[in-house]
Order: C-alpha cells, then sequence, then structure tokens
C-alpha cells in the first residue's frame, strides 16, 4: 500500500467513565477503500466521529499526512463527510447544499458556480440545481450528498453508512458507483458498515470492529480465509463450527479431535495451540465435499440431508451429522448434487479447516 | 368501514364546535355589532348603525396613544423574550444533563403561579421602598429611590418575565427537533459556530420563533392587570381600556370598538409575521 495518509494511534473513548471503544489503532493508505465493519454498538460510528473532529477522544492520536490532528477542529479537518440520512440542508437548494463548503471558503462566486456544476455532473445529477432536498429521491439525496463532500476536495472521505437508506436494487447499484467514482478521483475514503457484503464488495481492507475493539483487520480474502477468532468467522459469511479438542500440534498444522471419532487436520488461526485445548474446527460451506458413497478415504463425516434448498446457481444442504452436529454445505447446481434427496445419507468430506481458539 | 369512521372522528369534534360557538364565536359577534352602536347614558346602547365609535378611537389623541402605546410595549415584550428566551431554548435543546427534565420543568414552573402573584413580587422589588431601591440606596449607588413602578419600562420587564415560557416552549421544540448531523455537517464542511448558527440552526428554528413571537406579541397586546398594577396611571393599555369602559364607565359600544381595534392589530400583526416567514424560509 502506498504512504499512510490517516492514522489513529492508540484511540480510547470514554462515555461517562464507560469504556465505549478502543484501544483503536489502524492507518489508511493513499487512495485506499478501507470499510469499518461491525455490528450495531461496536464503535464504528464513534471512530468515524473521531477521525472527523465530531467527538474528542479520551486518549490516543490521530495524524493527518503527519500532522498531529486530534485536537483540531472539525471546520479546520479538511474532511468530506456523508452522513446515514445525508443530512443536507433542508432550507438550502442543491446548489447552495452543495456550494455550502466552498462559500465558508471564501471562493470567488464564479469559481464556486463552476465547481458545484462539474462536481453535480460527476456525481450523475446535472440540472438540479434550483430544488429544494425534499423535492429529490432518496438515492439523488445520496448523491447530492457526496457532491456536497467531494466539492472541497477533502483528504479524507468518510462515509457513514451511506447507502442504507436505499432500496435493495438501488443500494447495489450506488456500491459500484460509488467505488468506481472513488477509484477515478482516487481519493482516501474510509466507509463505515454494518452490511458485510457491502465492505466486501467495496473495500481494499476491512476493520471489524466488535465491542469497541478491533476484532481483526485485512483484506476481505484474508478475513474469510483466515478469520482469528470465531466472532471474525460468524460475523463473516457463513461458518460451520464445530468444538472439539487438540490432539496433536506443531508449527503449520494442528490435528482436532472431533465428536463422533474424526480426527482432521487444520490450520490453525495463530500459534500456540496445545495438545488438550478446546479449540473449533471451522469449515467454509464452499470448502465441504459431498458424497451419495462412501468414500475411500478417511476423515469423513457421515450425515443426512436435513434441508435441501435450490436457489438457481447454487444448492444449500443442511446435513445432520452423529452428536448433534449440523453442517451447512454449498454446492454449484450440478446434476450430481442436485439429484441429492432430502433425508439422504451422504459423506461430508472438509477439504479445508481452520484451527480456532475456544476462547475469543 | 372508512366512511363511518371519518364520520365518526367528525362527531368527536362537534363539543368543541359547539364550545367555541357558545363562548367565542357569539360573544365576537355581539361586539363586533356593538361596535357600531351608539352610546346611550341610560339605555346602555341604541342600535342605530354609526361609525362614530371608530372615529373616535382613530382620531382622538388620547386613544390613538393608547393604541401606540400598545404596539410599543407588545413589540418591545415579543423582542425582549425573544433575545433572553432564545438562548435559553438553545441551551435546553442542546444539553445532554440529566436535569434537562427539571430545567424544562422550570421554565413552565411559573405559569404555575398566577399573573397576580408575580405582578405583586415585582412591586416589592421596584418600589420606591422596594428591594431594588433600598439596596441600592443602602450601598450608596444611589441617594434617591429611583421611580422604577408606574414607567413602561417595568411593564415590559414584568411581561417579559410572564411571558418567558410561550417564547421558550416553541423555541425549544423547533430546536430539540432539528437532526443533529446538520450542524455537524456545516461544521465539517469548513463553517465556524457562529456560521452554523446564522447558516443552518437559526434558520430551521424559525416556525418556532414564529409561534413564540405570536403568543407573547398578542398575549402582551391584550395585558391587561400588568399595565395596571404596574404602570400605574401612565401606563394605558387596550385591554385596560376596554376594562375601563365595560365595567366602569360603561360604554359599552366604545368598548366593543377597542375589543375590536386590539383583535384587528392582533391578526393584523400575526398575518404580516407569518406572510413574511413564509416568503423568508422556502422550506421548514
Amino acid at each position: 500500500m502506498a504512504e499512510d495518509v490517516l492514522t489513529l494511534t492508540g484511540i480510547v473513548k470514554h462515555y461517562g467513565g464507560v469504556l465505549g471503544v478502543g484501544p483503536i489503532d489502524f492507518s489508511v493508505g493513499k487512495g485506499e477503500f478501507l470499510s469499518l465493519l461491525g455490528p450495531s454498538g461496536c464503535g464504528k460510528t464513534t471512530t468515524l466521529h473521531i477521525i472527523a473532529g465530531l467527538l474528542t477522544p479520551s486518549a490516543g492520536s490521530v495524524t493527518l499526512a503527519g500532522r498531529d490532528i486530534t485536537a483540531l477542529d472539525p471546520p479546520r479537518r479538511d474532511m468530506g463527510v456523508v452522513f446515514q440520512n445525508y443530512a443536507l440542508f433542508p432550507h438550502k437548494t442543491i446548489f447552495d447544499n452543495v456550494a455550502f463548503g466552498l462559500r465558508m471558503r471564501r471562493m470567488p462566486r464564479a469559481e464556486i458556480q463552476t465547481r458545484v456544476r462539474r462536481m453535480l455532473e460527476t456525481v450523475g445529477l446535472p440540472g438540479v440545481e434550483g430544488r429544494l432536498p425534499e423535492q429529490l429521491s432518496g438515492g439523488q439525496r445520496q448523491r447530492v450528498a457526496l457532491a456536497r463532500a467531494l466539492v472541497i476536495e477533502p483528504t479524507v472521505l468518510l462515509l457513514d453508512e451511506p447507502l442504507s437508506n436505499l432500496d435493495a436494487v438501488l443500494r447495489k447499484r450506488m456500491r459500484q458507483e460509488l467505488r468506481d467514482l472513488q477509484r477515478r478521483l482516487g481519493i482516501t475514503t474510509i466507509f463505515v458498515t454494518h452490511d458485510q457484503d457491502e465492505a466486501f464488495e467495496m473495500s481494499d481492507r476491512v476493520v471489524l470492529l466488535n465491542l469497541g475493539r478491533i476484532e481483526q483487520m485485512g483484506s476481505p480474502e484474508a478475513l474469510y480465509d483466515m478469520p482469528a477468532s470465531r466472532f471474525v468467522a460468524e460475523f463473516i459469511g457463513e461458518a460451520n463450527l464445530i468444538e472439539g479438542r487438540v490432539v496433536e500440534a506443531n508449527g503449520v498444522s494442528v490435528w482436532l479431535d472431533l465428536p463422533g471419532g474424526l480426527v482432521i487436520s487444520a490450520t490453525p488461526s495463530r500459534p500456540g495451540f496445545k495438545s488438550g485445548d478446546a479449540a473449533f474446527a471451522l469449515i467454509r460451506p464452499e470448502r465441504i465435499e459431498l458424497s451419495a458413497t462412501r468414500p475411500e478415504s478417511g476423515g469423513v463425516i457421515e450425515g443426512r440431508i436435513a434441508k435441501r434448498v435450490f436457489s438457481g446457481e447454487l444448492m444449500n444442504f443442511e446435513i445432520e451429522a452423529a452428536e448433534g452436529i449440523r453442517l451447512l454445505s454449498t454446492k454449484p447446481s450440478l446434476p450430481r448434487f442436485r439429484d441429492l434427496a432430502l433425508g439422504q445419507t451422504v459423506w461430508v468430506i472438509p477439504e479445508d479447516c481452520r484451527a480456532l481458539p475456544k476462547e475469543g | 368501514m372508512l366512511a363511518t369512521g371519518r364520520g365518526f372522528g367528525k362527531a368527536l369534534l362537534a363539543p368543541i364546535v359547539l364550545f367555541y360557538g357558545v363562548f367565542l364565536i357569539a360573544p365576537v359577534s355581539f361586539f363586533l355589532i356593538m361596535s357600531v352602536f351608539r352610546y346611550d347614558a341610560l339605555l346602555l346602547y341604541r342600535p342605530d348603525l354609526t361609525g362614530e365609535n371608530f372615529a373616535r378611537l382613530l382620531f382622538d389623541p388620547f386613544y390613538r396613544g393608547i393604541i401606540i402605546l400598545t404596539l410599543k410595549i407588545a413589540a418591545l415584550t415579543t423582542f425582549f423574550s425573544l433575545l433572553l428566551g432564545y438562548p435559553l431554548a438553545y441551551q435546553l435543546s442542546r444539553t445532554r444533563s440529566a436535569w434537562r427534565g427539571v430545567l424544562l420543568f422550570l421554565v413552565v414552573a411559573p405559569l404555575m403561579t398566577g399573573v397576580i402573584v408575580r405582578t405583586y413580587g415585582w412591586i416589592v422589588l421596584m418600589g420606591s421602598e422596594g428591594l431594588i431601591n433600598s439596596l441600592l440606596v443602602w450601598l450608596g449607588i444611589i441617594a434617591q429611590p429611583l421611580k422604577m413602578l408606574s414607567t413602561e419600562t417595568a411593564v415590559v420587564i414584568a411581561l417579559v418575565h410572564i411571558l418567558m415560557p410561550y417564547m421558550v416552549f416553541p423555541v425549544f421544540s423547533a430546536l430539540a427537533s432539528q437532526d443533529p448531523n446538520l450542524e455537524r455537517a456545516a461544521s465539517t464542511l469548513g463553517a465556524s459556530r457562529l456560521r452554523t448558527f446564522t447558516e443552518v440552526t437559526l434558520p430551521l428554528s424559525r416556525s418556532g420563533v414564529v409561534m413564540g413571537s405570536v403568543l407573547v406579541f398578542t398575549l402582551s397586546a391584550g395585558a391587561v392587570v400588568t399595565p395596571t398594577l404596574l404602570g400605574g396611571k401612565n401606563v394605558s393599555m387596550l385591554g385596560q381600556q376596554i376594562y375601563d369602559l365595560v365595567l366602569h364607565t360603561l360604554n359599552w359600544p366604545l368598548a366593543s370598538a377597542v375589543a375590536f381595534i386590539l383583535v384587528a392589530l392582533q391578526f393584523s400583526i400575526i398575518f404580516l409575521y407569518l406572510q413574511g416567514s413564509r416568503r423568508g424560509a422556502r422550506a421548514t
């Protein structure tokens, strides 16, 4: 990644003595699209407000392009913010909304005219200058909010769940549009969302927050393939988690003893697994091979198809195995999987398994 | 189902319509008619149509003076209520204090004591032997007690105090219902706190300011007790005139004309104010 534009170091926020957020440390590279992802109450909006200067952290520092801006007021931070409800000024026309930041910078009138018009074209909304926000649709308001934040040419663009008030179809389209625009302008962006699909589709890197702390950060692939904890595994994508015990561990892999006497090898999520530790085996639904006949190799789980859902290009199965274990399996909609019937006995072959510590 | 539902809703309005019909529309119509009757010392009035009551009010310097003074006191009261009430309403709407409920209650609390009690309170404070004068004389700041009672200033001060809740509440609710993200957005776009206030907060609280001003203006223009007790002989307002004419002089036709003028003034001020504010704010 390119040089870091924005860095958060040891950010902590207390609310009346109660720890709200932190400590949080991360950096955003120039031109990077970074998502703050997490369930509601995880501290993602608080973190965004601290970056924008709308909240003062109890401890820690925020650095923008090498300069400590922790104590700087929002008007002097040079950050464009798009709020969840857009926060367009209801009494001002679209032109005046977009021009607001430029007027605060005392830019000449003609220059403002040109920039506002060009920015409205950039977000695909030419010709609405004279209207009031209430006369626009939700999607249009969202674009105006984006134009208002971008027209001041901020160093960093902060987006607080900007798509969550749009309907599903528009939301999907806006994801791509927003990402394309961000790439075209090359603007460093921090995007707050609770929607994993959104974060994955758009981001270079995802910071996953839970209870005010960073659970894990990395590329979407890294979070999906190598979750550091049970929370990450379950929050991101579908996860089959089977509780077991470590029977053997070396630096590269561990062997897990699962209920039903099955012993499988797994990649550890972190070093330090010892024989006898309680652990979870994580198997992603698409990393499961299903067979209608007993395979010759070992390391298989016998089960019965308890649920069979056809969704066009995919087949989703739920397999009931011994000891009350239920496994989700996603297969392409090919004849050999379509032929599997409800109640039929199948053999499950985990192709890739990851060991997660039971605690944390 | 829907039709009967709507009919039922209308039926529920019947008592209030009846109430206003009997106790508001009827008496107002009565004094509207009375105002063009002729005064008669024996019969109270004679039903001949005449414009002499209105002519007297508009051309007699005594009555014209009263009309102008009434407007002046109402305007000053509205102005100072807004000047003092807006910051209070703003703080109340923005505080995160656990005491917010209590503070709001304190704003309304004065309404729970009567106007007369509070007006007497001002007499105790402002009389020539009152607290303020005694204190100032004792401190040696003044030699002679200041004349505070029986002045327009005393009436305006007391009216501002008495009518403050009517200003604070509408402004408070307009401010409290503002989306806090609007001020945040202005601030991230580079607006100082002052610019954020003048560009966003103030224009969006216009409806509350209009409502509060209309309430305070009409209530102060119609005040009777406060100008009588604190204004003495020097302050004479339209409300007092009506009171005098009805109960002491027994000139009902003239009293009706005064009442008509008062209501007309209040309505036209409200109308102008609403027109002006509608033109000013295209939204909200």
